[in-house]
């Protein structure tokens, strides 16, 4: 870990974070940002080579930090390009945490991986991805979910690695309230939530599942181009990776039907 | 507003779109939004060139569902229509729709 987060004013200090296999540096002049930042984001901290540079400001400044990915959040800006962003105007750590969720779903793009509102549980060495938007269930798996089994209870983060998918903790919470695990596990598959009286599975077909995926992947671009290749992605995933639905009411007997 | 039959048509180019199992997703990056076709829905979008008039679309979703001339190109024009008022088809004769990025 790379952390000199307690300097004075005009000192830059930086701090390093992995987040699905991607280096990412935290820089800014902001010890009190920073420290925030090295609290939240706790246990996803590591030094890789060449890791993507992010120069984090309170303020907005002209910074020619490139303009493939522009977003904003509530007064909050992103700016990035293929290897360096700038994020301004970041007032709390809050913000800070929208727009590296805003850059991470965009950065992912080259290396076959997205961003789903999904709690991920891992089960005999392998990760079962249960997704939906809010309300769905999401935080009620994990809390249904054994001790220390519960990779991310909000969003999960997948990515194809040699031919197989994979899904990674984030640093990003949910109800939970506790920060994901920074591991990946093969995916054994993708469950649609939906609450019912009754726990059952229904298979989805590919085509099921990419129109269920879209819905809750996070994605931020304008871009027709990073569209086009979502789309590749999340197809490439709806593919390959098995898809279901799971009516499930709240007890931990789903586990049951997902055995079956 | 209803299409012509001797119209030509073009995909929006702001959009992004792919075809999965004989269906279609289709994204507006502009808007968030996602739209649907079936099959039918997407053998008329995957012909739709920019060169085949809405009779010669109507055309071959008779060859290929073997349905009368007449019922295939009612059924080409009430879906140009739709895609249309959706703004996911462009006259050729029109700007297209810019790109929000």
């Amino acid at each position: 870990m790379q952390t000199y987060a307690v300097l004075g004013s005009g000192v830059t200090s930086h701090l390093d974070l992995v987040v699905g296999g991607l280096p990412l540096r935290l820089c800014s002049e902001d010890s009190e940002l920073l420290s925030a930042a090295t609290r939240r984001y706790d246990g996803f901290n590591a030094t890789e080579r060449t890791p993507f540079s992010i120069q984090v400001d309170r303020y907005h400044s002209p910074q020619g930090c490139g303009n493939e990915f522009l977003c904003e959040f509530e007064g909050a800006r992103v700016a990035a390009d293929a290897s360096s962003a700038h994020f301004s105007g970041v007032q709390h750590e809050y913000a800070l945490d929208s727009l590296l969720r805003m850059l991470l779903s965009w950065a992912l793009l080259p290396d076959v991986g997205f961003l789903l509102h999904a709690a991920t549980v891992l089960r005999n060495g392998k990760a079962y991805v249960f997704f939906g938007r809010s309300g769905a269930g999401k935080s009620t798996v994990a809390t249904l979910s054994p001790l220390g089994s519960v990779l991310t209870d909000e969003i999960s983060l997948l990515k194809r690695i040699d031919g197989q998918w994979h899904a990674f903790g984030t640093p990003f919470w949910g109800e939970f309230r506790a920060a994901g695990t920074n591991r990946s596990t093969p995916v054994a598959g993708m469950y649609r939530l939906s609450q019912s009286p009754d726990d059952r599975i229904e298979p989805l077909r590919p085509a099921e599942l990419l129109k269920a995926l879209l819905p809750c992947v996070l994605f931020f671009s304008a871009r027709t181009a990073d569209h086009e290749r979502l789309l590749e992605i999340l197809t490439l995933a709806s593919r390959e990776v098995a898809g279901y639905i799971l009516q499930f009411r709240k007890a931990q007997t789903f586990w049951e039907v997902i055995s079956s | 507003m209803m299409v012509a039959a001797n119209g030509i048509w073009q995909k929006n180019p702001a959009l992004a779109w792919r075809e999965i199992e004989n269906e279609t997703v289709i994204i507006s990056p502009a808007e968030s939004v996602m739209h649907e076709l079936n099959d039918t829905g997407s053998l008329l979008w995957r012909s739709i060139d920019g060169r085949r008039s809405a009779e010669d679309l109507a055309a071959l979703l008779a060859e290929q569902y073997e349905v009368s001339a007449r019922v295939a190109l009612a059924d080409t024009l009430e879906l140009l229509d739709e895609l249309s008022r959706r703004r996911l088809l462009i006259t050729i004769e029109s700007a297209p729709v810019e790109d929000a990025a």
